[in-house]
């Protein structure tokens, strides 16, 4: 491969001597993939830990958005590409989570195929309903899907988007059976919402804090250990008295399987550093984001993570007999 | 009106700074110079430049971000009258007359009146959104799933009055469209459609992939066809500017055009796409001659245009009141107001009236900034299509593939345009003419979501549609329109129809 | 699928086919409507107040096939347009010249067969040189100054100025440069050189072919 790439360079009129260029890494810019569209909650967590990340490496970690297929086209090309710690990726709940479950034909294992980085971010799951629905409380919303069962409808934001999932999720924690509507994206579904269409959703806390701040839905609880500063008035799942429903949606950076634990190391010394930046952690806190302690921060806690993640996604998908494919 | 005054004053204070009218000229510059590039339309360019905004303060930011959306939406009109491909759906329209002008040697006096009429527009639009933003958004929440599958349908009658031919080829070639538009991913069921189990149809195709192949490539192969005619367009170049009668003729467009790009712009679910196409139909319908439309008629340029752009403008309106995005283009707006630490929503306004306000007066600033750069660039643009065919279609070709891979780096998407070229320049050869398909498959994805939703909601009953009385209003102009474009065709005996 | 059912109609046009471009485009459009069926097989109608995922396909596939039966005969019962003749020259080397941009533009492997990502260096004027010959009045020596040009160009333009993650150079050129070069000092290089070739073409071409190579390099500022 690396002959054929030399013999075009000699073809160009340029002598070839093929010799890469040695020294501490990284000598040249990272590309780390974002799986997603520019400007999705992904990209954005991304962007912020990766300018941070630029300034302590000393090269500056470009974001390459490939889109597509819940994100697994990004991070199947990621996987994919070269372990020398010049490609790296953006994952997150779903393309290392809930992945294996919705795509049958996966070409990776969230489990296997990639070496951990590091915990970015994570953003709370917040439980949303239509200003009109008749209760005010989770215990009273509780009490009305039971009564009511099918005649409520639940928005989502497409099979395999995180509102999908975590919705899928929480109707098995409460064992209701919603009629499920979808929509393209959080945006349309929220619209909806507002307008008394749709009587609830769940969705990350950054996309849904201003309408409920603006008194346009109302949020029931937050599913997290602790309350968000971004919505302190708003009670945790376990306050509101639900237990087995925390979630977040964590993003996370990984490398492809055979990078050199020491580039690892490298990159996951940078990535702390940029947690510990003031200025990194405060944009990440306005976002509603949940910034992980230092002990999530590890290559290992995040493998244990992957592994939990897959093995409760799986179970809770499979059975709602939810699939892209 | 004393606080819009003062609100406005408030903005253009923000706008005026020597730093923010830098940015804004050059996010202009730059959004046009990329926008122009062929097939890359605002959605991509948008996407490409948005890691440069990224060092600036928040309303630096948005405001140079405010521009590239501007200047990448006329270089993409540029685009689609010089090279006849459309970067977005909403310049599709453009497309047919605005190029025919351009064979005619009357390109620049396209360019021209689509950046007057443009500005008029934008300026009408930001007045609409500082007096009327708020209030308007009420009409978000009137429209629900019934509606915009009325709107929708509505939208695809629309198709069938802008075709030029037969009236049976352009049906078939909308429902083609919307066919298309189901490749992928099912919404509702996560199953596969038509994909050949390839991952990367999975999303289904993208406008920017189908356009670029079914306008783009298929020109290039079907002008490598015709030798005689091809270099039409370097032959006569004409004046640079449109004249007084210009004017006359396209003013009362601009105005129309204007009114409805506004109203279209305003829904949340994407209606400003509607916005050029209803502004052709309205034109083509009130022209005294309608056989002009699609053979370089200025209105057809002059409404359709106004209308995307007081569209492109008003679609501010759910993101900045509401905090939703409207479409791609807005999405990839929230996306970069978040990188800056503001998160859109109904708090915007009173937490960050500074940058509320100063986004809007940058919205006129912008558009004023996108005449002064354009009105002289004109001329350049122009002398482009001086350049012999066999040079200008190889470069075009590399633009082409830069631009389609830069927006989602897979060489799957290069690969597609080549298919779709082939496919396009078939459809040519068999007469049928790809912008109804277009529309149709613009249109198609909103109607079928729209329409399962409906149901959904509805439980099976299709009454829901009757019932709403938006939704009943919208079919019922959708059936009169439907009417209005068969009746000649049924009166004029159908020869005559169909062999154009 | 294109070619197979073109040829016979023209013969045929004399025949009992009146609109040759009718009938041809109506068993186009069956042939479509066949397929879309055909790749929905299998997959649930549903019912109105839960729609399956091939309802609106296969309606809309039965809607293509209608039209496609009323053109057929439409073209068997009116005169109409006859069929354009085409070329085969520019279809297979505009797809040719695509094919080659996205095989070379990043690294590309394909069943045993595979490919260093050599970027846009190789890509761009791959695709001006394979495409530039659709034309019968295709010249090599302007083709090569058109890529030499436009080439550098983007380079600067997407790699450089606007800082895009598009591949612009095979990795081993890194190697040809002195080690202390970062990424951008070798493609301006790169770039410089290209340009410098193109001028250098263009000067020692110009007493003979003064109008024609004027206009390659105007494009450039485009």
């Amino acid at each position: 491969m690396k002959k054929l790439a030399i013999a075009l360079a000699a073809g160009l009129g340029l002598a070839a001597t093929g010799a890469q260029a040695q020294g501490a890494y990284p000598q040249r810019p990272i590309t780390m993939i974002v799986p997603f569209a520019a400007g999705g909650p992904t990209d954005v967590v991304a962007r912020i830990v990766g300018d941070h990340m630029s300034r302590t490496l000393g090269q500056q970690i470009v974001i390459e958005n490939v889109a597509g297929a819940g994100g697994t086209t990004g991070i199947t090309r990621a996987a994919q590409a070269q372990p020398d710690g010049y490609t790296i990726m953006m994952g997150h709940m779903g393309t290392h989570g809930a992945a294996p479950a919705l795509y049958p034909n996966l070409k990776y294992d969230p489990t296997k195929d990639f070496a951990p980085i590091g915990l970015a971010a994570g953003t709370p799951i917040v439980i949303v309903a239509k200003k009109d629905f008749p209760a005010n409380d989770l215990k009273g919303f509780l009490d009305y899907m039971k009564a009511n069962g099918e005649k409520v409808n639940m928005a989502h934001a497409g099979v395999g988007s995180v509102s999908h999932m975590t919705g899928i999720f929480f109707n098995s924690v409460i064992k209701a059976k919603p009629t499920m509507v979808a929509y393209r994206g959080t945006g349309p579904a929220l619209n909806d919402l507002m307008a008394n269409t749709v009587d609830y959703m769940t969705d990350q806390i950054v996309n849904v804090a201003p309408q409920i701040l603006g008194g346009n839905i109302k949020a029931f609880a937050i599913a997290t250990p602790e309350r968000s500063p971004a919505l302190p008035n708003v009670p945790t799942t376990k306050e509101a008295g639900l237990d087995g429903f925390e979630v977040s949606a964590w993003n996370a950076a990984f490398a492809p399987k055979g990078t050199s634990p020491e580039i690892v190391a490298k990159l996951n010394d940078a990535l702390v550093k940029a947690l510990d930046d003031e200025g990194t952690r405060k944009r990440l806190l306005d976002l509603g984001g949940v910034i992980p302690v230092k002990a999530e921060r590890t290559p290992e806690s995040l493998q244990k993570l992957v592994e939990s993640e897959v093995a409760r996604w799986t179970p809770v998908l499979k059975a709602a007999g939810a699939t892209a494919e | 009106m004393s606080d819009l005054v003062s609100n406005l004053s408030l903005g253009f204070g923000v706008a005026l700074s020597l730093q923010n009218l830098g940015l804004a000229f050059l996010g202009c510059l730059v959004g046009t110079l990329i926008g122009v590039l062929p097939g890359v339309g605002p959605i991509a360019t948008i996407a490409m430049l948005l890691p440069i905004t990224f060092g600036l303060d928040p309303v630096g930011a948005l405001i140079m971000l405010a521009g590239i959306y501007y200047g990448a939406q006329y270089g993409g009109s540029t685009t689609a009258i010089l090279v006849n491909i459309p970067g977005e759906a909403t310049s599709v329209v453009t497309t047919l007359d605005g190029h025919q002008m351009a064979r005619q040697g009357r390109a620049g006096v396209a360019l021209g009146i689509a950046a007057i009429g443009s500005f008029f527009a934008g300026t009408v639009a930001t007045l609409v959104i500082a007096a009327l933003g708020a209030p308007l958004t009420r009409l978000a929440l009137i429209f629900g799933p019934a509606e915009y599958f009325s709107l929708m349908v509505m939208g695809l009658v629309f198709a069938v009055v802008l075709a030029r031919g037969s009236i049976l080829k352009a049906v078939a070639m909308i429902l083609v469209g919307v066919l298309l538009s189901t490749v992928g991913t099912d919404l509702e069921t996560g199953e596969e459609r038509m994909t050949f189990g390839l991952p990367f149809l999975s999303d289904g195709i993208d406008f920017a992939v189908l356009a670029m192949g079914i306008f783009g490539i298929a020109e290039i192969l079907r002008n490598l066809d015709q030798t005689e005619t091809r270099d039409v367009v370097r032959q006569a170049i004409g004046r640079l500017l449109p004249n007084r009668d210009d004017f006359k003729q396209s003013y009362a467009s601009v105005l129309r055009g204007t009114v409805i790009g506004s109203i279209l712009g305003i829904l949340p679910g994407n209606g400003a796409v509607l916005g050029p196409f209803a502004s052709y139909t309205v034109e083509k319908k009130l022209a005294k001659d309608p056989s002009r439309f699609g053979r370089g008629a200025i209105e057809g340029v002059a409404g359709p245009e106004s209308a995307n752009n007081a569209g492109a403008q008003t679609s501010f309106i759910p993101l900045l009141t509401l905090g939703i995005p409207p479409n791609a283009v807005m999405a990839l707006m929230v996306g970069a107001m978040t990188i800056h630490g503001i998160v859109p929503g109904p708090q915007v306004m009173t937490r960050n009236p500074n940058l509320f306000w100063g986004m809007i007066a940058s919205m006129w600033v912008g558009n004023l900034m996108l005449l002064i750069i354009n009105l002289p660039l004109i001329g350049m643009w122009v002398r482009l299509l001086k350049v012999p065919y066999r040079l200008m279609f190889p470069a075009i070709l590399m633009f082409c593939c830069i631009g389609i891979y830069s927006i989602n780096s897979l060489p799957t998407d290069v690969v597609f345009i080549g298919l779709f070229g082939l496919v396009g320049y078939l459809l040519i050869t068999l007469g049928f003419e790809p912008a109804p398909m277009l529309l149709g498959f613009v249109l198609g994805k909103l109607m079928e979501e729209n329409l399962r939703r409906a149901l959904i909601l509805s439980r099976g009953s299709l009454s829901t549609f009757i019932e709403r009385p938006v939704s009943a209003g919208l079919l019922a102009v959708a059936i009169v329109l439907l009417v209005l474009a068969l009746l000649p065709s049924v009166r004029k005996g159908r020869d005559e129809v169909f062999t154009e | 699928m294109s070619h197979s059912h073109e040829r016979p109609k023209e013969q045929e046009r004399r025949g009992f086919v009146r609109g040759a471009q009718d009938f041809a485009g109506g068993i186009f459009l069956l042939l479509l409507a066949a397929l879309g069926l055909w790749l929905m097989r299998g997959l649930p109608q549903g019912r109105l107040s839960a729609m399956g995922p091939a309802m609106l396909p296969d309606w809309l596939s039965i809607g293509v096939g209608l039209c496609g039966v009323a053109l057929l005969v439409n073209g068997l019962l009116k005169h109409g347009a006859a069929l354009e003749r085409w070329s085969l020259r520019g279809p297979v080397f505009i797809i040719l010249a695509i094919l080659a941009f996205a095989a070379t533009i990043r690294p590309l492997s394909l069943g045993g067969f595979s490919l260093p990502g050599l970027g846009m260096i190789v890509a761009g004027p791959l695709a001006i040189l394979i495409g530039g010959c659709a034309t019968p009045e295709a010249r090599l020596r302007e083709l090569v100054i058109l890529s030499l040009s436009l080439t550098p160009f983007c380079m600067l333009l997407f790699g450089d100025m606007l800082n895009l993650p598009i591949p612009v150079f095979p990795q081993a050129l890194t190697g040809l440069f002195p080690a202390g070069w970062s990424q951008k000092d070798i493609l301006r290089a790169c770039s410089a050189i290209m340009a410098a070739a193109a001028l250098i073409m263009f000067l020692t071409g110009r007493r003979r072919h003064t109008t024609k190579v004027d206009v390659a390099i105007e494009t450039e500022q485009g």
